[in-house]
């Protein structure tokens, strides 16, 4: 009982892969968000669920069954869009009761779920107004009220939040997660949001340039991102990546401005080192010592964030606590101890603690 | 559309609060100056709206001769003797049927084409074109090219008739064929116009919204009835106003292809108030009936906006 | 960029002078090089078409025949629309000097007040001989004794007949002067003969025609005598003259050898192409057709008189299409030139040649011994008949006109009556409810002009 994509691939012109040979499953119940940057091809397989796109090569199975020749109203799912996709010209009530009425449900029945549905996202009084009357959270609450009503157990949202401001983002998020766990839906959710992804979802997958680079919990991805790519998407500001080279067994010299002990020995001479900002030390230093240069100080309240040029090129950014002081042009030393990641050359994770690599 | 209200309100109370510092007074200057901007806009509807207006009223009070002067007054009952004139009323009825039926065709017909041509499929151009091709076609043109069509012993209709032993039908003489004759010629002049803008209308619905209905489970016929109409309901609002006043004001065809005949079958108001006033010179009923006329559209007007207008704007 | 600004204001103005300069040139030169300091007549007519050109011709001839006036043309559309821009315009600088206003429009004109008599010219003018021009014609543009308006292009309805197809089917042609019931047998065989595929006779829904057969028949439509004694009170459409008229055509339609082309110009034309396309055989149209009806025939065609009840002689019918009238809005001098340029056009030779050129019929006698008219008759001998059909008839009060006004209304009545009959409506029932409405148009029309 659960939705496998297999080998999806979609193909619009003859050398352009828009997305390529993606596999995952996804769990009956469970909160899975497609996350990745803008043109990764997100929207692209949501709509291939969804049976609005065609999909080129490959197999989507929903609950044991091949949906690919089947129209979405055949698919038993639901669907959140960016724009909300609220009919104008109905009322709230009616704009949730859409479906119900398309499949011709009986009418008490329309009746009970609508309005158990817009009690569930607190729009019981705004029931007769139109969507122009109503504020952009309103609309989304409206659209998530028309997903809630449907008894589909499937539901699909397409970066329903972007359109909000930050605060209502937070909020929205909350009521998102609370609604999926109360209904137990299946809730499959496109982001381009990394936050979006870590805070809501029971499984990730991390799209990038048409094929999958991670799948895998919030915490594997963060702790253990498949790739360099991984590792830079996840957390803000986002990890620190300097090349390094082996000096000896047990010593990486990371951007020939200072140096880490290994845990363990490695066979590459040349990798790239990835740290964490909180991992990361900065101490105020002479210029014979300094490594770096402050270029600015971003204060958070509890905490500050410290954005240093390394001298021997590239940047790096520090979280340091609120209470330690830095000039911008103040001349600093930058260490880290031994909380890092390792990749390769091609950006392949080998930092040696049991990474899980879902391909 | 995605503005959110709260700066909308925002936007409301500063121009309900600025209207409220600034409650003023004309002084005599002012006058002055507002008469000064009004008074072009003033004299011009005055001369060629106002004037018109109240002279037709006027004449339709009396008699008027020969030469076409008011000689007799007359009070009502130009309009007493016309409302129960049988001839009159019947000019009524024919002019709503042609209207409402040239209206219903009309929006029908270039409904249907709009909503196939929006369809994305090869070669849909050549179709586009050919739909609204008659919007390039002026009325004395489409009357002699339908002329052609309906003539009863060398038309196109007479000759098909004639190939398959059918007693050609008597488009134009026969008084109930006569009538269809100038709804399916109106209809067909009018079709390019509202094909375009219905499927202008058609193509901007966004298509996300029938991707939800159709997600959710609604069939195409259902997404055409429960999405495009709604969506489009207010350019259809649009276009049915003026094709019902196009259509009340219909004259060149009636003139070039059934002079409103036969049997007066054909005899609109417009026509009717033409020829009894540049025919047959009788001003006077011409007025009557030109105000009458007025009356009737702006009644229909009204409904127009009373009932539908609730329902077309969201 | 501070030189462009400089130039651009002379620029504009000087293109503006220049376009000034072409325009009012081109505007003047129209009218002064034509003229020559010749005086102006301007001309109302509603003549299109081939007729057009032929009228032309005699303005030309009249222009070049003299050197003190200039006569000026000009189009005004349809007779009907014609009546009422001519009583509208009157006493404006627009108006014209001399105007040609149609048969049916004559008591209105009369009733104006607006045009000065012909008469009052042809008394001070010993040069012209008003007798050579056909009576019938100039009564029906008399009142009082009074020539009024000179009558110009002038044409009788005629019978037209598809004499080669006739003799294809071996039927044998109507007589010159064919009584209803001639025509019907001979509809009626070239329908039945034909296997149907050529309908026998068409009679265009035209007023017309309706006044025509009550004259033909010696009945009149007004009292007092169609108007020539006494303003009209009354009308009388539905009498025995229509009936048998009416019943001829029904009983044609009901034998399947009628086609009904309906009213109007394009009824004109529809039943010319059908007649020409040897559709329908014959046909019942002003003599003013036979250019057009000959010019354009691979057939031979035939004419004949109206037709006339059975049982009775013809009474002759009246005459139709237009005269000319003099404005008095005008100079003497003005008045003076249109009164010439009339003349001019009534001459024998113009009149001639108009026949030839349009089908009118030549109004003057001394026409007829013209070369260019013997030649045509010599070509085509049918051409011969509407001439003698004019000829025949003695004026009465019956084949004079109708010297009514609100005409214009009463053949649309008269029209909606036989639209009614050919679609199978009661005769009498018809005929009643034209008559209802002509006279409570009449009435109201007496009493706006305060007639008795």
């Amino acid at each position: 009982m659960s939705t496998i994509l297999k080998n999806v691939t979609k193909q619009y012109d003859q050398d352009k892969k828009v997305l390529d040979n993606v596999s995952a499953e996804i769990q009956t119940g469970e909160f899975f968000v497609i996350v990745g940057p803008s043109g990764c091809g997100k929207s692209t397989l949501l709509r291939m669920i969804a049976g609005l796109t065609q999909i080129s090569e490959g197999t989507i199975k929903i609950e044991d069954r091949v949906v690919n020749d089947l129209s979405p109203k055949d698919r038993n799912l639901t669907m959140v869009f960016q724009s909300y996709a609220l009919f104008p010209f109905l009322s709230v009530w009616d704009n949730v009761a859409f479906g119900l009425k398309a499949r011709k449900a009986d009418k008490a029945d329309i009746e009970k779920r609508v309005n158990d549905a817009l009690k569930m996202v607190n729009l019981e009084e705004l029931r007769d107004r139109k969507p122009r009357e109503l504020s952009g959270g309103q609309r989304q609450r409206v659209a998530l009220a028309r997903a809630v009503a449907s008894d589909a157990k499937i539901c699909l949202m397409d970066e329903p939040l972007s359109n909000l401001d930050a605060q209502l983002r937070i909020k929205m998020r909350q009521e998102i997660y609370a609604l999926q766990r109360k209904l137990g839906l299946t809730l499959i959710y496109v982001t381009h949001d990394q936050v979006e992804a870590m805070t809501m979802a029971d499984h990730i997958m991390v799209l990038n340039d048409s094929k999958i680079q991670q799948v895998g919990t919030p915490e594997e991805i963060y702790q253990h991102p498949a790739n360099e790519f991984v590792a830079s998407f996840f957390g803000v500001p986002p990890i620190n990546i300097l090349p390094a080279q082996k000096v000896s067994e047990a010593i990486l010299q990371v951007n020939s401005d200072f140096e880490v002990t290994l845990p363990h020995p490695i066979a590459h001479a040349n990798v790239r080192v990835g740290i964490r900002p909180t991992d990361m030390k900065v101490v105020d230093s002479d210029e014979l010592h300094a490594n770096a240069t402050i270029k600015a100080v971003e204060f958070l309240g509890n905490e500050k964030i410290v954005h240093a040029k390394m001298s021997h090129g590239g940047e790096v950014s520090v979280i340091v606590s609120s209470e330690e002081v830095f000039q911008p042009y103040q001349n600093v030393e930058i260490t880290a101890d031994s909380e890092f990641l390792l990749f390769d050359v091609d950006g392949k994770n080998i930092t040696n603690k049991g990474a899980v690599t879902h391909a | 559309m995605l503005k959110s209200p709260t700066t909308e309100e925002a936007i409301e109370k500063k121009q309900a609060s600025s209207k409220k510092r600034s409650t003023f007074k004309l002084n005599a200057n002012d006058k002055y100056f507002s008469l000064l901007f009004l008074g072009p806009s003033l004299l011009i509807l005055g001369l060629f709206v106002f004037y018109p207006m109240i002279k037709t009223f006027y004449i339709s009070m009396f008699l008027t001769n020969t030469l076409g002067k008011t000689s007799v007054f007359a009070g009502f009952s130009n309009y007493a003797e016309l409302l129960t004139s049988p001839d009159f009323l019947n000019s009524l009825v024919v002019t709503l049927a042609y209207v409402l039926g040239v209206t219903f065709f009309t929006l029908a017909i270039s409904l249907l084409l709009a909503n196939l041509a929006s369809k994305k499929l090869p070669g849909i151009g050549i179709f586009r074109t050919l739909y609204s091709v008659t919007m390039g076609v002026s009325v004395s043109v489409a009357a002699i090219f339908w002329l052609f069509i309906f003539n009863p012993s060398t038309g196109f209709f007479a000759i098909i008739a004639n190939a398959l032993k059918l007693t050609p039908i008597n488009w134009l003489t026969d008084p109930s064929n006569a009538m269809w004759a100038v709804i399916i010629t109106t209809v067909w002049m009018n079709l390019g116009f509202t094909f375009l803008i219905l499927l202008g209308a058609i193509e901007s619905v966004p298509q996300t919204l029938y991707e939800a209905a159709s997600v959710e489970g609604a069939s195409p016929r259902f997404q055409f009835f429960k999405i495009t109409l709604p969506m489009i309901s207010p350019t259809l609002f649009f276009v049915s106003t003026i094709t019902i006043i196009d259509a009340f004001k219909s004259f060149g065809l009636i003139d070039l292809i059934t002079k409103g005949g036969p049997t007066n079958a054909t005899n609109m108001l417009v026509y009717r108030i033409y020829k009894d006033a540049f025919y047959s010179g009788n001003y006077a009923q011409a007025s009557t009936e030109a105000i009458i006329l007025t009356v009737i559209i702006a009644a229909f007007t009204l409904l127009q906006f009373k009932f539908l207008e609730k329902k077309v704007n969201y | 960029m501070k030189n462009t600004k400089k130039v651009i204001l002379p620029l504009v103005l000087v293109i503006g002078a220049i376009l000034v300069a072409v325009f009012s040139n081109i505007l003047t030169n129209q009218s002064t090089a034509s003229s020559n300091h010749k005086t102006q007549i301007v001309f109302w007519h509603e003549l299109g078409g081939p007729s057009e050109d032929a009228l032309k011709k005699v303005v030309d001839g009249f222009n070049k025949s003299q050197d003190k006036y200039q006569v000026v043309p000009k189009y005004q559309g349809t007779y009907d629309e014609a009546i009422q821009k001519i009583l509208q315009t009157h006493g404006s600088s627009t108006s014209p000097a001399v105007f040609q206003a149609f048969d049916i429009s004559t008591a209105q004109m009369i009733h104006s007040g607006f045009t000065t008599p012909i008469q009052d010219f042809i008394d001070k003018d010993d040069s012209f001989d008003v007798n050579k021009i056909s009576p019938v014609a100039r009564s029906f543009y008399s009142n009082g004794g009074k020539q009024q308006g000179m009558p110009f292009n002038t044409s009788q309805p005629v019978l037209y007949y598809n004499a080669t197809l006739l003799k294809k089917y071996g039927i044998t042609p109507p007589p010159v002067s064919p009584t209803y019931s001639d025509i019907t047998r001979v509809a009626k065989e070239l329908y039945e003969k034909s296997d149907h595929k050529v309908k026998g006779m068409t009679v265009q829904v035209y007023g017309w025609f309706m006044e025509q057969a009550l004259a033909n028949s010696g009945a009149s439509l007004a009292n007092n005598n169609d108007g020539h004694t006494g303003n009209p009170t009354e009308v009388n459409l539905n009498n025995p003259a229509s009936v048998k008229f009416l019943e001829w055509i029904r009983e044609n339609i009901k034998s399947g050898d009628f086609i009904d082309y309906g009213s109007g110009a394009s009824a004109g034309a529809n039943q010319t192409a059908g007649f020409l396309a040897d559709k329908v055989g014959i046909f019942i149209q002003s003599s003013a057709s036979i250019g057009q009806l000959t010019a354009n025939n691979k057939n031979e065609l035939g004419i004949t008189y109206f037709p006339h009840p059975d049982g009775q002689k013809a009474n002759g019918v009246a005459i139709g299409g237009a005269a000319l009238w003099i404005s008095n809005d005008k100079p003497k001098e003005v008045q003076q030139g249109a009164y010439e340029f009339i003349k001019y056009a009534l001459k024998p030779e113009v009149q001639a040649q108009w026949q030839k050129d349009t089908g009118y019929l030549a109004l003057n006698k001394d026409s007829q011994k013209s070369k260019v008219l013997q030649d045509l008759y010599k070509q085509t001998p049918a051409a011969k008949v509407p001439g003698q059909q004019l000829a025949t008839a003695k004026p009465n009060y019956y084949n004079s006109g109708i010297l009514m006004e609100g005409m214009q209304l009463t053949r649309q009545l008269e029209e909606i009556a036989m639209e009614t009959v050919y679609n199978g409506g009661d005769i009498n029932k018809a005929l009643d409810k034209a008559d209802k409405d002509i006279n409570a148009n009449l009435h109201t029309l007496n009493k706006a002009n305060g007639y008795k």
